[in-house]
């Protein structure tokens, strides 16, 4: 038996499914295929014991195995995995992503759920805090908005005015001003000081905790354009610019956009991947492919891969992101500096206990940790529906240049140090830990398939870079599409397909008033 | 409309729509016609009151017909209830005007006809002790809450502020001032360009430093320790000013002047054209000479109006529109006889 379709999509990850959705939603008829039983391939969100299932699939091979290409690509992709603990009890009510992240309130990711109607299948949580670590059980507060500079006790008169200052400039369009000209690439960090006389550490908590940096010498201008946009964000849908996925993010809106292809009238097939190259080209198609284990085959115009073999990196060590993923039972708990308590007579400060927020640890802050990157620890609870009550995950990840060191052995100094955080008195200990170094990879398209890019992993972007690589390949894609129309001799639309139709069932209002 | 999408409509739609919004006109005017010749007539009944009800979810700015709503109450309704009745009908009316103010929260009638019911609300229900403002005091404490509300959605609802403190005067159990001062700190850290939340301090303080509650020179130190950092977060703010004007006052501590002046002139060395620096400047130099010619002498007298005639100067430059403004600023600045 023959399947026929305009598209087959290899991959099931954030970006691949946004651009199924959205052909699917155009009209075109889609095949989206997945090696593994879930949705979601490098962004899905695992329950305990499936991701623990992942861990032991991709360490070092059983011998009597013979891995398929896609889990032979996988092991190259994710290297140094150890895990330790016992699984808790009610493994089934933790979401535990293989992407954490934090979206924007305004951006490209929010725009493409609000566009598709994704964004009604699925809810969020405001981020509570961005906190730098300062010291064991002391934490940092980042000043976001004029208010929290304002009743900062911490910072001078003047530094006030002159990181207000620099609030306004980035705030508005700051690429043609005179203070940035020819200082694009400068590190953003001797930016801030000598253009805005900031003081070294004001400037550090604006590179590390505003613009998420990794390092202190990446340059200014796209620091500067994450800071706009994260400065921005906030106030949209509260205090805070960020917003957290429920039911582990990413992976909870893979299957929210794989839900839209498939209502409009995609195929979906899981567990099962191409058996050997596609064959082609045929009359009415380009491609056929065979699934292992299916009888039929799969014509198709159009192949459009996210799950290739990465290739040996050619120059050096490879790069990465150290992960690790930990579950606590005990709350962790904001509490600032002296320097930065408010003052008497002030209203008493909220609850310090933290359901969801971001922790960041500067470069140099931990003995033992790394001099020259900083660490990003994002702890979700109850609160984003990731973990039972009383319970909490701990998401660690710092970008690797030397991917041959262990992840745990890099992250154990950061999880340590986040844990005396905790409920002051306790000593306490992950009941579960996982580690896993994530290599950055890049695949070369062959036979003519188009390749989906690898999104970036920092934390605060990974979600606005899926939408983004997702409406360029929905591009290219209707691009090459209607030229093999064309070539056909088939009519084809005068009009730009736009990214998603409009909604239906929305605001037709007719009441209307003219003022 | 703002943030509404036109919609495009056809003929057939848009005749439509003129067509219901001629039905609607006529029935209001039919009903606004009912309403005032009862008034005229003097027609005191139910019927009548429940046709103000009906008008006034309409239109809550007739006022006219609010009033002819209090008179039905107090003709004819009131002298027949007993207290207890009474309380309930003051109560419902209440909230009657919490629902309009949702959706008007300026209307000076609603406000108004607010305070006529706690006004009236009775004695009761007890007759003795705390028990005889019962009534009084669960409708003032509501108030409180309705307007802490109304300044949660808009802190700068200068109709809240005020009503505000209406109530905190007339409340029959009073709140401590104390208590008043910590809401406003916490309306200014949560927004500090809000001229009702810092007038609000202006008028507490005073009762807090005349009862001893507070010492009024910590206070003033506070205070402007609180008022720089707002300046210097942002210099164009200009309610933080006009707080700083009521914190200087008269001007008779010469010492306090000396030191908000070098204050002022640091930032503006910071901060390059600040408008407000430079007027406050100009202000506070001018009040120093004024109060304190005899102590300063003729050298320093000199530099002071040399100083300010110069930042008017730049001020007009700055400002054009303010020209004539800055000179007549300029050609009073006090003399040195």
């Amino acid at each position: 038996m023959i399947m026929d379709s305009d598209v087959v999509l290899l991959g099931t990850d954030l970006p691949s499914s946004i651009l199924a959705a959205a052909l699917a939603k155009a009209g075109y008829k889609i095949i989206h295929v997945d090696p593994n039983d879930y949705y979601g391939g490098d962004h899905a969100t695992l329950n305990v014991d499936e991701i623990i299932s992942w861990a032991n699939l991709r360490s070092a091979p059983a011998e009597n195995e013979r891995a398929n290409d896609y889990l032979a690509a996988q092991r190259d992709r994710f290297v140094s995995i150890s895990y330790r603990g016992t699984p808790p009890p009610a493994s089934r009510q933790y979401s535990l992503s293989l992407s954490p992240s934090i979206i924007p309130s305004v951006g490209p990711l929010i725009s493409t759920l609000v566009d598709s109607g994704v964004s009604r299948y699925g809810g969020f949580k405001l981020l509570e805090k961005v906190a730098l670590y300062h010291s064991p059980g002391f934490v940092q507060n980042v000043p976001n908005t004029k208010e929290d500079i304002f009743n900062n006790r911490n910072i001078s008169l003047i530094d006030k005015r002159r990181l207000m200052r620099f609030f306004t400039f980035v705030s508005g369009d700051f690429e043609d001003k005179a203070e940035l000209h020819g200082k694009q690439s400068v590190p953003f960090i001797e930016f801030l000081i000598s253009t805005f006389t900031l003081e070294r550490s004001i400037a550090e908590t604006i590179v590390f905790a505003l613009a998420f940096c990794s390092s202190p010498q990446e340059p200014a201008l796209p620091a500067l354009k994450r800071v706009r946009h994260y400065l921005g964000s906030s106030g949209r849908y509260g205090p805070s610019p960020f917003l957290v996925g429920h039911y582990g993010g990413l992976g909870e809106l893979v299957q929210g956009f794989c839900r839209v292809s498939a209502v409009s009238g995609s195929t979906y097939i899981l567990s099962h991947s191409p058996s050997s190259t596609p064959t082609g080209p045929l009359a009415r198609r380009r491609y056929s492919i065979s699934l292992t284990g299916l009888d039929e085959t799969i014509n198709c115009d159009l192949l459009v891969s996210s799950i290739e073999s990465p290739e040996p990196t050619s120059v050096g060590v490879a790069t990465g992101v150290a992960r690790c993923i930990a579950i606590i039972n005990k709350p962790l708990l904001f509490v600032p500096t002296e320097a930065d308590t408010p003052p008497e007579g002030s209203p008493p400060a909220m609850d310090k206990v933290v359901d969801t927020a971001l922790i960041i640890f500067p470069p140099s802050v931990l003995p033992g940790g790394s001099e020259t990157t900083a660490a990003h620890v994002l702890v979700t609870g109850e609160g984003s529906m990731s973990a039972p009550k009383g319970n909490w995950i701990l998401y660690l990840s710092m970008p690797l240049a030397d991917s041959k060191v262990s992840a745990e052995t890099v992250l154990q100094p950061y999880l340590e140090a986040t844990l005396t955080l905790a409920d002051e008195g306790h000593q306490i200990e992950p009941t579960f830990s996982l580690f896993y170094t994530q290599l950055e990879c890049s695949s070369s398209a062959h036979d003519g398939r188009l390749l989906v890019p690898q999104i970036t992993t920092l934390i605060s972007e990974c979600g606005d870079s899926a939408a983004v690589v997702a409406e360029e390949m929905f591009r290219e894609t209707v691009r090459a599409l209607d030229g093999l129309r064309r070539e056909r001799g088939i009519e084809i639309a005068e009009e730009p397909i736009p990214f998603w139709p409009p909604l239906e069932g929305e605001g037709s209002n007719d009441e209307v008033e003219d003022w | 409309m703002h943030g509404v999408s036109r919609v495009k409509q056809s003929q057939a739609a848009l005749e439509a729509k003129r067509q219901r919004e001629r039905a609607k006109l006529k029935e209001y005017l039919a009903l606004s016609d009912e309403i005032l010749s009862r008034k005229k007539r003097g027609d005191l009944g139910m019927e009548s009151l429940a046709l103000t009800t009906k008008m006034l979810q309409i239109n809550p700015e007739f006022y006219t017909v609010w009033n002819y709503r209090r008179n039905i109450y107090l003709g004819v309704i009131f002298p027949n209830s007993t207290p207890e009745q009474i309380n309930e009908t003051l109560e419902r009316d209440l909230v009657m005007t919490t629902i309009a103010l949702k959706a008007h929260p300026k209307v000076y009638c609603i406000w108004t006809h607010r305070r006529w019911c706690l006004a009236q609300t009775p004695e009761g229900p007890g007759r003795e002790g705390d028990d005889i403002h019962g009534w009084r005091m669960k409708n003032w404490k509501q108030e409180l809450f309705v307007v802490e509300k109304m300044l949660g959605v808009d802190a700068r609802n200068f109709h809240a502020w005020n009503y505000r403190r209406y109530i905190l005067e007339n409340m029959p159990v009073k709140k401590p001032d104390i208590d008043e001062l910590v809401y406003t700190t916490k309306k200014i850290q949560a927004n500090f360009s809000n001229f009702s939340a810092w007038h609000q301090r202006s008028k507490t303080y005073p009762l807090l430093w005349e009862s001893n509650v507070l010492d009024s020179e910590k206070s003033r130190e506070e205070e402007f320790d609180l008022v720089r950092n707002a300046m210097y977060t942002d210099p164009e703010d200009q309610s933080v000013w006009v707080y700083h004007r009521w914190l200087v006052g008269s001007g008779e501590d010469i010492e306090l002047l000396k030191r908000e002046i070098r204050a002022i002139k640091e930032l503006l060395e910071e901060e390059a054209g600040s408008k407000w620096c430079m007027e406050s400047l100009v202000h506070y130099q001018t009040l120093l000479v004024q109060r304190h010619y005899a102590v300063l002498g003729d050298g320093e007298y000199g530099r002071l109006r040399a100083n300010s005639l110069e930042l008017l100067q730049q001020l007009e430059t700055q400002d054009p529109l303010r020209k004539q403004r800055y000179r007549d600023i300029a050609s009073s600045f006090p003399s040195n006889q």
